[in-house]
């Protein structure tokens, strides 16, 4: 019985810890401008992350490693850096993003300028990973952020023509008014959207924490395999909302108010409390997430002690780093940036390094030293290497995209 | 021996001490090497990234601590007590020594904020 509670705490997590503020921006977005001619590039970046996930949970389980603990072994200290400058970058991006997507949360909730919350919401990041517990901080954001479902009752609520949305998605039937470049560059930054490069670092050190082993294989198979389709199903409900509501009445997406304003013309008042507590879980919750990571990855290539099992004194160096992140990220939303801004450029960044995180997993799952007898086998094999293949046409293909469509404006 | 690089090393209690940046060796009468010391830290590490990169990490190290990359944090061999994913130690993280950085993250910054000494709640 036990495990079935675990087993079902697992996935409810993995399904309200799914979303993030790229996520929300990018898909409403998508959806307010494109319809639902992009919802294959979120089924195939959700398919994506289901591969990688459930591989490096796998590394972590057998072999009790972190996947960037291993990464710096198998390819050697320089790849190694190469591979933590570029991941780090994008997870700091990131970073800065998510606690930006609080901040617009709180405005949202409250009309005090977003700016103003940022140095209290940096604190309050910082002190949460600083004092809470690993599952504590996973457990209740990732509870809380199931209030996003409020996006698919919305749907419902709108009674769309779903023949017509159906057909959209299947046909992939890009607007007339929008040209191929520009749907394209958001295909890139959907698909960076979802396949987030933090997700994995985090998923695995996360193993760490949580103390996996052989055994906890199939209640993780069963979070990575059940928990991220159906979170990724709350993706493609809030596309669809933008579609229905926002893309007739030609409603840009710059805010997070319009993000949320399917849901106010379909459920009221209520509908929106919800919107806002999902918007805020989901932001903290990947907040904290990036932040971590940010310390996962830099100890992971030193060597140096790691993590929320041991007690700040322990892992000095681990805790000095998410410090001076927090500071940083602070630092670069009080220069009054965009958040709206950051997001955009964080998924398209983390397209861009995708293939540096995938490709690492994908040697180090295939290698028996670590793995036993549980190396990939033929199918999982071919879906990494396919995906690898689709993750590095991405990357090359964002920054001419971005340039050219000028951010997807033209 | 090339399996030793860049391991994670583990103390008794599973806490980490640091990667295997290089390692010591010396020539054995009969010809073979074997090794005698874990080398870790900048010092070591530098010359193995090689590049500008890795010859700005040496010399700062050496500068600051004033000893020879070949000396560098090293880690006795006769205190490895096993080699499997990561490499354990038969003595605890602290009787190793290597960890200057992390003491003084520890002392100066760390130690000062309320809660460092508290299990996470």
């Amino acid at each position: 019985m036990k495990k079935v509670f675990a087993l079902a705490l697992g996935i409810l997590t993995a399904i309200g810890g799914f979303v993030d503020i790229g996520d929300l921006v990018t898909n409403a977005l998508v959806g307010s401008r494109f319809g639902m001619s992009l919802a294959w590039v979120t089924v195939l970046g959700v398919g994506g992350i289901c591969v990688f996930a459930e591989m490096s949970g796998r590394v972590v389980a057998l072999s009790g490693r972190a996947t960037f603990d291993i990464v710096r072994e198998r390819l050697g200290p320089r790849v190694g850096l190469v591979n933590l400058i570029g991941s780090m970058a994008v997870t700091l991006l990131t970073y800065v993003a998510e606690i930006g997507g609080i901040a617009l949360a709180l405005e949202l909730g409250t009309s005090v300028w977003e700016f103003f919350w940022i140095p209290f919401i940096a604190a309050l990041v910082w002190f949460v990973l600083w004092r809470a517990k690993f599952d504590l901080i996973e457990n209740v954001f990732g509870i809380l952020g199931l209030a996003l479902i409020v996006f698919a009752v919305a749907l419902w609520q709108l009674g769309p023509d779903w023949a017509s949305l159906w057909q959209q998605a299947s046909t992939a039937a890009k607007p007339t008014n929008e040209a191929w470049p520009s749907y394209w560059y958001y295909a890139v930054g959907l698909f960076g959207a979802a396949m987030t490069p933090y997700e994995v670092f985090f998923f695995s050190s996360g193993g760490v924490e949580d103390g996996w082993t052989a055994e906890s294989l199939p209640t993780m198979r069963g979070n990575v395999l059940i928990g991220f389709p159906l979170g990724g199903l709350l993706s493609l409900s809030i596309a669809a909302t933008a579609t229905v509501v926002l893309l007739p009445a030609s409603i840009q997406v710059d805010t997070l108010a319009q993000v949320a304003l399917p849901v106010t013309v379909a459920l009221g008042k209520l509908g929106f409390a919800f919107a806002l507590l999902g918007f805020f879980a989901a932001t903290f919750g990947a907040a904290c997430e990036t932040g971590l990571s940010v310390g996962y990855s830099i100890c992971q290539y030193f060597g140096w002690q790691w993590g929320k099992f041991v007690r700040p004194r322990q892992a000095a160096r681990f805790h000095l780093v998410i410090l001076l992140s927090t500071v940083l990220a602070a630092a670069v939303l009080l220069t009054t940036v965009d958040p709206i801004l950051v997001t955009e450029f964080s998924v398209v960044f983390s397209a861009i390094a995708l293939p540096l995180t995938y490709l690492p997993i994908l040697i180090v799952a295939n290698d028996r030293q670590y793995m036993g007898e549980r190396t990939n086998g033929r199918f999982a094999n071919a879906l990494g290497t396919g995906y690898l293949v689709i993750v590095l046409v991405a990357s090359i293909a964002a920054i001419p995209l971005m340039i050219w469509t000028k951010m997807g404006t033209t | 021996m090339l399996q030793l690089f860049d391991r994670q090393i583990l103390d008794p209690d599973g806490r980490m001490v640091a990667k295997v940046d290089d390692v010591e060796v010396e020539e054995r009468p009969d010809g073979r090497l074997a090794v005698t010391a874990l080398l870790t830290g900048p010092g070591a590490l530098g010359p193995r990234l090689g590049g500008a990169l890795g010859g700005i990490s040496s010399r700062a190290w050496a500068r600051l601590t004033g000893k020879d990359s070949s000396d560098s944090n090293p880690i006795d061999y006769s205190l490895v007590a096993d080699i499997g994913s990561a490499i354990t130690l038969s003595v605890s993280r602290a009787a190793v020594g290597v960890d200057g950085f992390e003491v003084w993250a520890r002392t100066r910054i760390i130690a000062a904020l309320p809660g460092a000494g508290k299990d996470p709640q």
